[in-house]
């Protein structure tokens, strides 16, 4: 089947049609570069880097209600996510799709978690190839990721200069290209075999790497190392890391009432947090940063894989990127492995 | 699919303190609101669930009542917090909201044909309750059972009229114990550790299990270690923050063990390989 | 600039004194331009200490961050002095949280850095991107940048952070130990964005803030930072009663920011590490010195200047001003 493009010029056009969907797109808010919900095509910006909040927040928001109430009242008015309806991410990087990928492991094992899995059902994710690293901390090769990686999207954007070519991966992604027919044009006999090239240099623009094979087994060997100390020693115990983590899924539920209506939601923690594990008691299990550190390290290399069978971390560098005193997830597995 | 987050609401059926003061213990007997809900519940010994009150929050408590008992569930309840202070303020006719069973349970088709030691202290009798009482319903299924519980001073100690019973009963033998000597006290004085070293409970063809505050666990342990306990033969139960109760919401682990799903039912063996099992 | 050699001698004998049990200076990152905290205890960690334009955090913050266990029974603890690398600027927490007896002065030993500012390390990275490991060292007006074997030279105007384009004290304002000569001072504060601001109308500042504070992840990093947050219980943390939800919208991020602002009045020293740690760019020093000169100029205070100073907030005086009370 011939392939399709999407013409830089079509670009504004195509996410006009789009946005008769939940559209997201990147966006440029005070320099910072969000998902934004698109309804005005010039605010999406797809020339970016990576976001600074990863795409898992419309999936799995910040904030969500689980049901509703009147207090005194036993009905609970459950949230209807259907009614959000189909959900388009516009120019999600590969790393963030294959962070929902790794994130459904935990929404749908043993018990489903009726609200993320609905909106994943919802959601049609069209990525964006990386045709350069966005940062020189990006080490998503290392974690089994690619600038180019498919896995997880359903469509997959690669910029060729004056046009993306438009590769539907998925059905999702089929119907998408149905429903842009008129926006997208016949690719060019070379743009295939362009898009593999691109992806070839891509690949070995990622200067920071780490073998990650055997890591999960040693982690847990390391324990009282000292090392934890070391590396902890900085953390100002906020919830950066975390919070602009992709695969990071924690959440807590509070109840909120305004007169006498309430609800219950979810918003995101962090195990950052000193109050994350703190027993009403007012004894902790993980006292200080250095346990935390340790946790949130053990969490994605070595708890989660021996779960799930994958490392939860897909190697997008925010959290190292972000970090406000330099701690660098890296420089940590690096010490693991010399350990 | 029913969605998990979404909680029953259980009547209050009878409710009573079982001990005094600030951090004091109040027993709520419960059934569902909608009868029907008793077709499809279905909860073993060591199981929890999430008990609350729509407005104030949620809590994770151990359910303390034996599946044999028919017709109502109970929750032993401390008051320490926010949601547990609430739930303090219910009587009878008074209603709240309950979700689960979470998590495993009490192993007790293996447990059958052996000897019971169950070693409590303060609250922690709760989860021991309904082993208990489940081999009090099926009897002639175990050997001997033997119950060793203290608290803190006489008024401290829950189920009282309980252990009374079951002594009188020949059901099991109950040993009981305080921290500080009192006036009238005709059992043990001293800590639960101690008390199970004065018991001595032969280890053969026997399992223990023991819950209680994290220090007498501790001591528990190497006591049943010294009078010859294997690591498998020896269980308790773990206790964390929890808020989904589903392993979804991340903060109960231990180590890569999620409390509310792989637990709160451990064995010593399975505890010694995490490092964060005690902490 | 503080001499780097010079430096490592005199942490070398700081942390060889027996009345020291830590010291808190700076060491390189591990990518770029960065640089980071360095904790040293003991005297073959001193090698990796420097000081360059690249050392932008606030070290002073770490002085009330640390964690404590129980200690075992039988344990003593070890009072012995934290020692800590702070610029002009840092140096003014340290005051502060003395004025506030946050901890005792013998508990602590300064090693004062005077200083001619520190990079935006943003405008760093943007200037120089994809570079993997490099040093900034000044030199007179300019930064110099080597990376890759080579050098390159920028007027410091350019990368300066912006708080230090307004710098009052360069040179600390408490120390133990100076490490170079004193500098004078070679800016000053002239409000123009804050007067900008205060001249718009009350439907353009909502705005403004609005859309500021819609960003806000609540991650807490601007709290975490500050040097003058050190509350052990965070009226912000508390679930009973609940002051601030834990929910993110633009209500409670607003409940937030304003009242950490109104916690901050009379007491921020200026340091800017809230905007600078922020990671999705919120304004927040505009915020802070909108009351810094408030302060200023109701009271004739500024915080963090002298030990022996009274916390404004704390202290009454029959002329202080209260037109400006409903």
């Amino acid at each position: 089947m011939a392939e399709k493009v999407l013409k830089k010029e079509k670009v504004g056009e195509a996410l006009k049609e789009l946005s008769k969907f939940r559209l997201f797109a990147p966006s440029k808010s005070n320099g910072t570069i969000l998902y934004k919900q698109i309804e005005d095509p010039s605010d999406a910006c797809l020339d970016f880097g990576n976001t600074t909040v990863p795409a898992k927040k419309i999936v799995f928001p910040q904030t969500e209600t689980l049901f509703r109430f009147m207090l005194g009242n036993p009905e609970l008015k459950e949230k209807n996510v259907e009614e959000e309806g189909t959900t388009v991410v516009f120019g999600i990087r590969p790393c963030d799709a294959r962070a929902m990928g790794i994130v459904d492991n935990l929404f749908s094992w043993d018990y489903q978690d009726p609200y993320y899995l609905k909106r994943r059902e919802l959601t049609t994710l069209v990525g964006l190839a990386c045709i350069q690293p966005p940062s020189i901390n990006c080490f998503c090769t290392s974690v089994g990721g690619e600038p180019f990686s498919e896995e997880n999207l359903d469509v997959l954007l690669v910029d060729l200069g004056e046009m993306y070519l438009f590769k539907a991966i998925t059905e999702k992604g089929e119907k998408l290209k149905t429903t842009l027919g008129s926006q997208l044009d016949e690719a060019p006999s070379d743009a295939v075999k362009k898009s593999g090239e691109l992806a070839d240099k891509a690949n070995v623009q990622i200067k920071r790497t780490i073998d990650t094979k055997g890591i999960p087994e040693k982690l847990p060997t390391l324990w009282e190392n000292e090392l934890w100390k070391r590396v902890s020693a900085a953390c100002l115990g906020c919830g950066i890391c975390t919070y602009l983590c992709p695969t990071c899924h924690c959440f807590d539920i509070q109840d909120e009432v305004e007169g006498a209506e309430g609800r219950r939601a979810r918003m995101w923690d962090s195990c950052m947090f000193r109050e994350y594990t703190l027993h009403a008691s007012g004894h902790n299990p993980r006292p200080t940063r250095r346990e935390r550190t340790r946790n949130r390290i053990n969490h994605k290399y070595s708890y989660f894989p021996s779960k799930f069978q994958v490392i939860a971390c897909v190697g997008c560098g925010r959290c190292i990127n972000l970090c406000p005193v330099n701690i660098d997830i890296l420089e940590i597995l690096g010490q693991v492995v010399d350990a | 699919m029913k969605n998990p987050y979404i909680p029953y609401e259980v009547k209050i059926v009878d409710a009573w303190y079982e001990t005094p003061g600030d951090r004091c213990i109040k027993t709520f007997k419960v059934t569902f609101s909608d009868e029907k809900i008793w077709d499809t519940w279905s909860h073993q010994p060591g199981q929890c669930a999430m008990v609350g009150i729509p407005g104030v929050g949620e809590s994770m408590f151990c359910i303390s009542s034996s599946p044999t008992e028919k017709g109502y569930l109970r929750f032993s309840i401390m008051k320490v917090g926010k949601n547990t202070s609430a739930l303090h303020e219910l009587e009878a006719g008074d209603t709240f909201f309950i979700r689960g069973p979470y998590g495993n349970t009490f192993p007790l088709e293996e447990w059958k044909g052996k000897d019971i030691v169950t070693i409590g202290g303060g609250i922690g009798q709760a989860p021991l309750r309904p082993v208990i009482q489940y081999i009090r319903d099926n009897r002639d299924d175990f050997g001997e059972l033997t119950v060793i519980y203290g608290a803190r001073t006489s008024a401290d100690h829950c189920f009282k009229a309980e252990f009374e019973e079951l002594n009188a009963c020949g059901d099991a033998c109950c040993h009981l114990s305080i921290d500080v000597q009192e006036e009238n006290w005709p059992h043990f004085v001293g800590f639960v550790p101690a008390l199970l070293m004065e018991v001595e409970p032969s280890p053969e063809n026997a399992i223990a299990v023991t819950c209680g505050p994290p220090v007498m666990i501790k001591f528990v342990l190497e006591n049943l270690e010294k009078l010859g306990f294997t690591p498998d033969q020896v269980y308790t139960t773990l206790e964390n923050r929890m808020k989904c109760g589903i392993g979804k919401c991340g903060r109960c682990n231990a180590g890569n063990l999620y409390v509310c799903k792989d637990g709160p039912v451990f064995s010593y063996a399975q505890l010694k390989e995490v490092p964060e099992a005690f902490a | 600039m503080v001499d780097n050699a010079k430096l490592k001698d005199v942490a070398k004998e700081v942390i060889s004194r027996e009345d020291v049990r830590l010291l808190i200076g700076y060491r390189p990152g591990t990518y770029g331009f960065r640089a980071r905290p360095a904790f040293v205890e003991n005297s073959d960690q001193v090698d990796e200490l420097i000081f360059s334009p690249a050392c932008v955090s606030n070290l002073s913050s770490y002085l009330t961050l640390e964690e404590k266990t129980p200690l075992p029974r039988g344990v003593e603890p070890d009072l012995r002095k934290v020692a800590v690398m702070v610029k002009g600027c840092d140096s003014r927490a340290l005051v502060q949280q003395l004025v506030e007896k946050a901890y005792d002065r013998e508990h602590i030993l300064v090693l004062g850095i005077p200083c001619r500012g520190v990079v935006d390390m943003a405008k760093v990275e943007n200037r120089f991107p994809g570079v993997i490991s490099g040093e900034i060292a000044m030199e007179g007006d300019n930064l110099v940048f080597s990376f890759d074997g080579k050098e390159e030279t920028v007027p410091k105007e350019e990368l300066l952070a912006e708080k230090c384009k307004r710098c009052r004290y360069p040179t600390p304002l408490i120390s133990d130990l100076l490490l170079d000569d004193e500098v004078e001072r070679f800016a000053d504060d002239d409000y123009s964005d804050i007067t900008a601001m205060e001249g718009k109308s009350t439907e353009e500042k909502w705005a403004f803030w609005e859309e500021q504070f819609s960003r806000c992840i609540r991650c807490y990093s601007c709290r975490n930072v500050c040097p003058m947050c050190y509350c052990e219980d965070c009226v912000l943390d508390r679930l009973k009663p609940v002051w601030a939800r834990r929910s993110v919208d633009i209500s409670e991020n607003t409940v937030y920011h304003i009242s950490r602002a109104y916690h901050l009045a009379g007491r921020c020293i200026q340091c800017g590490e809230c905007e600078r740690v922020c990671p999705v760019d919120i304004p927040l020093m505009l915020l802070n010195r909108k009351f810094y000169r408030d302060v200023e100029e109701l009271y004739d205070y500024e915080p963090g200047i002298k030990v022996e100073e009274k916390p404004l907030l704390s202290t009454f005086s029959v002329d202080d001003k209260e037109d400006f009370i409903l």
